[in-house]
């Protein structure tokens, strides 16, 4: 049976997680639009990002749109088969139960 | 970490509904906005040369700006939600096939007909549509294969509704598939 990923498992980083994969490999999302999308906060959205980042499970990229600053935020390829990984132990676990 | 099989649950159902949020927001920003803008460009223009005369291809540059702004600014308010970093070498691919669609021509010392000029804008910009599919999206090369064949079929065998089968065919796939994209595409 696959490993729960605890670092996933925390309920705002699973949302964050499940948000950031359902996008194309090649697409990023704006902080503040994710941030609305899933009725975050800034500091809690800025916070469980950089545990994420810090993992290696997404990419953060800061940018420059019609001169103000702007952050861009992306699932990496690690963080794509970890969050796919996690969600098979959560379906096994279910299976199981 | 061990947890129950309620627990599970709950965290796939969270799953599912961020998921389905995201779904949404992945639908707003398809280019569907764009094919309905261009599919009502591609209508007006033909249109305008059915209605009143061949000639009515002079104004088919004025008749693109409102569109052109329009996609323009549609781009612009979606590139700040949801990107995809444009690579460098598809950009550069795009503008080798513009610019020798530009030299042909020119090259040819071609002096074609209004409907031979329109259907050879329309199939360079189909082109792009092509390679933006290989490069992106499948359905821009679908969509691209499927009108090149219909300006094809239009300009060699039936010259006489040319304008009006660009209207229905060229501008009205552009929009369908459009609503195609909106609401079945991924």
């Amino acid at each position: 049976m696959p490993d729960l990923d605890e670092l996933i498992h925390q309920p705002v980083r699973l949302r964050i997680m499940s948000a950031l994969t359902s996008l194309g490999a090649r697409e990023q999302v704006d902080f503040s639009y994710l941030k609305e999308k899933l009725a975050l906060t800034d500091g809690n959205l800025g916070a469980h990002l950089r545990a994420l980042e810090e993992a290696g499970y997404i990419a953060v990229e800061k940018a420059f749109v019609e001169r103000r600053p702007k952050t861009f935020v992306s699932a990496s390829a690690a963080g794509r088969k970890a969050f796919a990984a996690h969600v098979a132990a959560l379906q096994a676990i279910l299976k199981s139960g | 970490m061990n947890i129950k099989p309620e627990e599970a649950a709950a965290a796939l159902a969270e799953i599912e509904r961020a998921r389905t949020t995201m779904r949404q927001v992945i639908r707003a920003h398809r280019g569907h906005y764009h094919l309905w803008i261009w599919g009502a460009a591609w209508i007006a223009m033909p249109l305008s040369a059915h209605l009143l005369s061949d000639q009515a291809v002079r104004w088919f540059g004025l008749i693109c700006i409102p569109f052109g702004i329009a996609s323009m600014l549609v781009g612009t308010t979606q590139s700040r939600q949801v990107r995809s970093p444009i690579n460098r070498r598809f950009l550069f691919a795009l503008a080798a096939l513009v610019c020798f669609a530009v030299v042909f021509p020119v090259v040819l010392q071609a002096r074609p007909e209004p409907k031979s000029i329109y259907a050879y804008t329309c199939l360079v910009v189909m082109q792009c549509y092509v390679v933006a599919g290989i490069w992106t999206d499948t359905y821009l090369l679908w969509l691209g294969l499927l009108i090149s064949a219909l300006i094809i079929a239009g300009l060699f065998f039936l010259p006489g509704v040319f304008w009006l089968w660009m209207a229905v065919f060229g501008g009205g796939s552009l929009i369908l598939s459009g609503f195609y994209v909106r609401h079945f595409w991924r």
